[in-house]
């Protein structure tokens, strides 16, 4: 190694190659049987012993800390596909492993990996179009039913499967509740569907009671208490005022002095700092407001204010819960009471003020928790998670946020096509008689991205413990006869069915998954795969030696 | 059995090397620190820790049950029963152990009563599942369907077996706490402790505005204040609050009756502004007349208490030694630093509003309801009595004993008892005790199964075996005949009308519960088959275990290019000499 004209380890061609096959399985594997709906949980444990208990692909591989760089990259796939799509992150990782298998066994036979990136790239290209073309339906043909049968799929291989009528009925009306159509796409007409944004379902966990006992709640649900016991519990007509400014005593900035000659202003600037805060104070309060939200502090001598005025202050809420308060009641979060008017006065706009019917504090669990109910808007909605423990409402948090997505992704793409393994074996057929329309060498490449495609159905049964092999046979015998023939063009819709290991219509089952999701993974899975193929060197840097202290042994 | 938690740690840590050594992973794509167990050896480890946990534990049910004395690292000792303390106090390694040991706070939380039976019933729902998983190779998501079914009808058949209590006859009441005090360390003193509880609680308890139901809040307005010395039988409920505080100045007056009570937040000290301001003097009269001011701030604030004659002034803050003075002369006495918690708790007894500025008050705010104002010395302590209080609806229970370690038990279980007279409260029905619901659901399950068929008949079977682990459990805890009284005992389940027969304790004999007078609250019991079946197939799901990864250190996508290089020579290293 000596001779060579870099300080590192270098290596090239199939030895790089074969290594980072043995990488990407690795991480596939791990992942692997967590698949569908019999897949199983991993437990995962770090060095403090902290546990978290999961199924989902992208959390188990931003747990895992991997080393190897091409390992890497199928970790970001993983996360990548999390954060566009929100679900089918163990899906894509799969495929891209089995790709990327395929690829170096066709290098191995001595073909050129351009040649390989170009037929996949071939592949990927048809496979989309396919998918876009034949397999999917429209959501608007197939109502409300279609989105909770997606949502239910999507939740099938969870902790919350078994349960999923119930958690679907929730994703759906959550998501249906917090759409929004802008005014500039209404006078347009253009994405009437409205955009429906996940985070606006904010999710509180709180252990006890069982996952069946949690609810959604029409409104916002806070962790905070009231700042003193001595005020109301509840309020009807709430006016909420949202303040972001603090209502402890005022304070001058800091490394601001004030000099003062005379004893006597010194108590003047005292007494004026307790008075700013209850003018504020008092300004909010004759404005009709009600219930203040504080994102800062509120001093415990303006409690006394709040108590005698029967009005609820909370204090130290976060800034997120403030604005998504304000966006709920149709109030506005006040930086400051200035006035611009009138220079140095304050006053508080109308409009600024937060309206919800009812507010009301309850004790779930050992926590209390700080209702709004009745809001304006429909857009800000809580979903409240009960269960056994804290592993396992991580672990449902997920799970429903998976849903959510999936059904926001159904809504918005607006198609969809059905689960279980039917679309990949559908395009695996497909893809295979276009390799044998080709004349070229991409011809091997397309053949093999088809076969790649089938790992996801073979997994699926495996994990089941079916016969893979018979089932899959079947498979494709539906799917060739309903590309070939014409009468027989409803066998497309077929794929497997997990609880009992048979081939069924998946359609008809209620099995689908929002056709975005599919195309996007598989687009994912490939573009990871050439990536990795294009790699044929690899070199790897010594660790940087202190040129002052060449031994490197106080680094 | 106090070995088993090491057992654990042991147990763990040995596979973990195993698979060090049988290692010689091809390719290190993880951390090398990470350690996989996987398949079914994760399934079974997972169900021999639970099963650990479980068995740490099966002594403490029933009424024949045993403390455990604990030593922690510091030397201190803990004695009790109460599962939760117990596992509280256990160091596990295993994860699932540390699960379980989750699932009893959750329980401790929400019901507060039931701590050992949760962990006892989930431990023997995996138990059960063994067999599945080893020997008939079922797919653990079939065993999940059916554990959740059985849940469903468990459920159920709890509504059709609870009957409905009287909340406002206390001696029903009363025999429900004492149900589940019976178990208990303070069982040997009888009625009086359940009386507190009941008391205690009965005391806090307040309407939710415009609804039937009830808010008990024992967190925030029962405070248990033990004081080691003279006898059990001299605990009590106060009607009002005890703080353990002394008047500030030794010549006011100790004791008052019908007081005016004035609770405050604020200092009575003279308090600087928040900003930074300085003061240049050019007069030295100035320096006078700022220190005049200090004195005169005082002397305002204490004219303003004045004005509303109260008898005693509480703050939560300090107060300086001119205004003890001002005070003591208007006759005033005066508690500080009274922490936040004493005097909500205080306002609610007295019904005064916690005040900031004195000047600010109204003649509302001031606490009346007080019928006695006392300073005592109980033992080497000095205690303020707020007593006598008309409808307090906060209260403070005074426990007496001979040690702090078993006083601390007494409040433990003191602590179960309010919180099972709290879920009556809340939700007014109870269930047969003495294992009699568990058998009687075991029977429900087995008759439902008579109708079912497919795959997942037999582990719904096992969720009715596991149930019996309580019955089970109470009978070996008194020393009984273990299978011919649950044969027995099943038998009369059998047909579905002795739902209320179940194991007497003390005697082990099999007895209805109508004549021991065994009562749960269905809270308790719901939550503990909920909790327990969902935690079970919670672990069953699991068929990897990854330990040492690490949580939220990793570096986000792309970054550490450096730290990538320095680790990454390490493991190709390895590799090219392999």
């Amino acid at each position: 190694m000596s001779q060579l004209p870099i300080n590192g380890v270098r290596r090239v061609g199939q030895e790089v190659r074969d290594q980072n096959v043995m990488a990407v399985s690795a991480i596939s594997n791990v992942v692997k049987s967590s698949l569908g709906p019999v897949g199983l949980d991993k437990m995962l444990v770090d060095e403090v012993g902290d546990v978290t208990i999961t199924n989902d692909g992208a959390t188990i591989l931003k747990l895992i800390e991997v080393e190897h760089p091409a390992a890497k990259i199928m970790v970001e796939l993983a996360i990548l596909q999390d954060e566009e799509v929100g679900d089918g992150t163990t899906s894509v990782v799969i495929i891209a492993a089995e790709l990327i298998k395929r690829a170096n066994e066709l290098v191995k036979n001595s073909i050129h990996p351009t040649t390989i990136i170009s037929g996949y790239q071939r592949a990927r290209k048809e496979a989309c179009k396919f998918i876009a073309d034949h397999m999917t339906k429209k959501v608007d043909t197939l109502g409300r039913k279609c989105l909770l049968e997606a949502a239910k799929t999507a939740m099938s291989s969870k902790i919350i499967g078994l349960d999923a009528d119930f958690f679907a009925e929730i994703a759906v009306t959550a998501i249906e509740r917090v759409r929004h159509v802008s005014e500039e796409s209404k006078v347009e007409k253009k994405d009437a569907k409205g955009r429906s944004s996940v985070k606006n379902v904010n999710i509180l966990k709180v252990h006890g009671k069982s996952q069946n006992d949690s609810r959604l709640v029409d409104g916002i649900a806070l962790y905070q208490t009231r700042a003193a016991q001595g005020m109301p519990r509840s309020l009807k007509n709430a006016r909420i005022a949202l303040v972001d400014f603090d209502l402890r005593k005022t304070k001058l900035q800091f490394n601001v002095n004030v000099l003062i000659t005379n004893p006597e202003n010194l108590e003047a600037i005292r007494d004026r700092e307790t008075e700013l805060t209850k003018e504020r104070i008092d300004l909010l309060l004759d404005a009709g407001v009600n219930v203040v939200i504080s994102t800062k502090g509120i001093d415990d001598l303006a409690m006394k204010y709040f108590i005698d005025r029967n009005c609820i202050a909370i204090r130290r809420v976060s800034k997120r819960d403030a604005k998504r308060i304000a966006r709920a009641t149709g109030g506005r979060v006040l930086i400051s009471l200035a006035d611009i008017d009138n220079e140095g006065g304050e006053v508080i706009d109308e409009s600024s003020i937060g309206v919800a019917e009812s507010v009301h504090e309850e004790r779930i669990g050992d926590e209390d928790i700080f209702f709004i109910n009745g809001c304006q808007t429909t857009r800000s909605q809580t979903l409240i998670l009960r269960g056994a423990n804290d592993f396992m409402l991580d672990e449902m948090e997920r799970s429903i946020h998976d849903a959510l997505c999936i059904v926001k992704r159904t809504l918005e793409s607006n198609r969809v096509v059905p689960g279980g393994g039917a679309v990949e074996v559908a395009l695996s057929v497909h893809l295979e008689h276009v390799a044998e329309s080709m004349g070229s060498r991409e011809q091997l490449a397309i053949f093999e991205f088809a076969q790649a495609l089938l790992v996801i159905p073979k997994t699926l049964a495996t994990n089941g413990a079916y016969d893979a092999a018979e089932l899959i046979a079947n498979l494709r015998a539906f799917h060739n006869a309903a590309q070939t023939q014409e009468n027989k063009k409803h066998y497309m819709w077929t794929g497997l069915d997990l609880t009992k290991g048979q081939v069924r219509d998946n359609f008809a089952a209620g099995v689908l998954e929002p056709a975005m999701s599919k195309i996007k993974s598989i687009r994912f899975a490939t573009e990871a795969a050439i990536t990795i193929l294009r790699i044929d060197e690899h070199i790897t840097m010594n660790p940087k030696v202190n040129p002052k202290n060449p031994a490197g042994d106080e680094m | 059995r106090n070995s088993r938690p090491v057992l654990i740690v042991y147990r763990f840590r040995k596979s973990r090397l195993e698979m060090a050594n049988a290692g010689g992973a091809p390719i290190m794509v993880m951390n090398q620190s990470t350690q996989r167990e996987s398949g079914r050896k994760a399934q079974l480890s997972n169900i021999a820790a639970a099963k650990a946990v479980a068995d740490i534990i099966r002594t403490t049910l029933g009424p024949r049950s045993m403390l455990k004395m604990m030593l922690d690292p510091m030397g201190g000792i803990v004695m009790t029963n109460d599962g939760f303390a117990i596992l509280r106090e256990i160091d596990v390694s295993h994860p699932s152990a540390k699960s379980m040991i989750e699932l009893s706070r959750t329980q401790d939380e929400e019901v507060g009563d039931g701590t050992t039976s949760v962990i006892i019933l989930a431990g023997e729902m995996l138990h059960v599942a063994l067999p599945f998983l080893e020997k008939v190779k079922l797919h653990p998501t079939v065993i999940v369907a059916a554990y959740r079914k059985a849940l469903d009808d468990c459920l159920s058949t709890l509504e059709t077996l609870a009957r409905p209590i009287d909340c406002e006859n206390r001696e029903e009441m009363l025999r429900v706490v004492r149900s589940s005090l019976g178990t208990k360390f303070v069982s040997l003193f009888g009625d009086l402790m359940c009386s507190l509880a009941l008391d205690a609680v009965q005391t806090i308890a307040v309407d939710i505005d415009d609804s039937k139901k009830k808010d008990v809040d024992i967190k925030r307005y029962a405070r248990i204040e033990k004081i080691p010395g003279g006898e059990l039988s001299d605990s009590k409920v106060l009607s009002g609050v005890m703080i353990n505080k002394d008047i500030t100045h030794a010549s006011m007056r100790r004791t008052i009756e019908n007081p005016r009570i004035m609770l405050l937040d604020c200092p009575l000290e003279y308090k600087k502004g928040e900003s930074i301001t300085n003061i240049e003097m050019l007069n030295p009269a100035d320096w006078k007349r700022y220190l005049e001011i200090e004195e005169e701030y005082i002397e305002k604030i204490c004219k303003d208490i004045q004005s509303f004659k109260p008898d005693v002034v509480i703050t939560e803050k300090g107060v300086s030694d001119l205004a003890q003075h001002f005070l003591q002369q208007a006759n005033i006495s005066v508690l500080r630093r009274v922490r936040k918690s004493d005097n909500n708790r205080l306002a609610r007894a007295t019904g005064a509003t916690i005040g900031h500025q004195p000047d600010l008050m109204h003649e509302s705010d001031i606490g009346t309801r007080c019928g006695l104002f006392e300073v005592r010395k109980i033992g080497d302590e000095y205690w303020t009595f707020i007593e006598n209080c008309k409808d307090p609806k906060a209260c403070t229970i005074m426990l007496r004993g001979a040690s702090k370690d078993v006083l601390s038990e007494i409040e433990r279980n003191l602590h179960d008892a309010m919180n099972v007279a709290r879920n009556v409260i809340c939700d007014p029905r109870v269930l047969p005790g003495g294992g009699a619901t568990e058998l009687a659901l075991a029977a429900a399950l087995r008759s439902n199964s008579q109708s079912m068929h497919g795959v997942s008949l037999r582990p719904y079977q096992a969720v009715a075996a596991a149930l019996e682990i309580i019955p089970k459990t109470l009978i070996e805890n008194c020393g009984g005949h273990v299978i011919r009284l649950l044969t027995e005992l099943r038998a009369k389940h059998a047909n579905g009308k002795h739902t209320t027969w179940g194991i007497d304790g003390v005697k082990g004999r099999i007895v209805d519960m109508e004549e021991l007078n065994i009562w749960e609250p269905f809270l308790v019991k719901s939550q503990t088959i909920k909790t327990s079946i969902e935690s079970a197939t919670v672990l069953l799901r699991i068929d990897d275990i990854l330990s040492g990864v690490s949580k939220g250190k990793r570096d986000p996508a792309g970054g550490g290019g450096l730290q990538q290089q320095q680790t990454d020579p390490e493991t190709f290293g390895d590799e090219r000499d392999g």
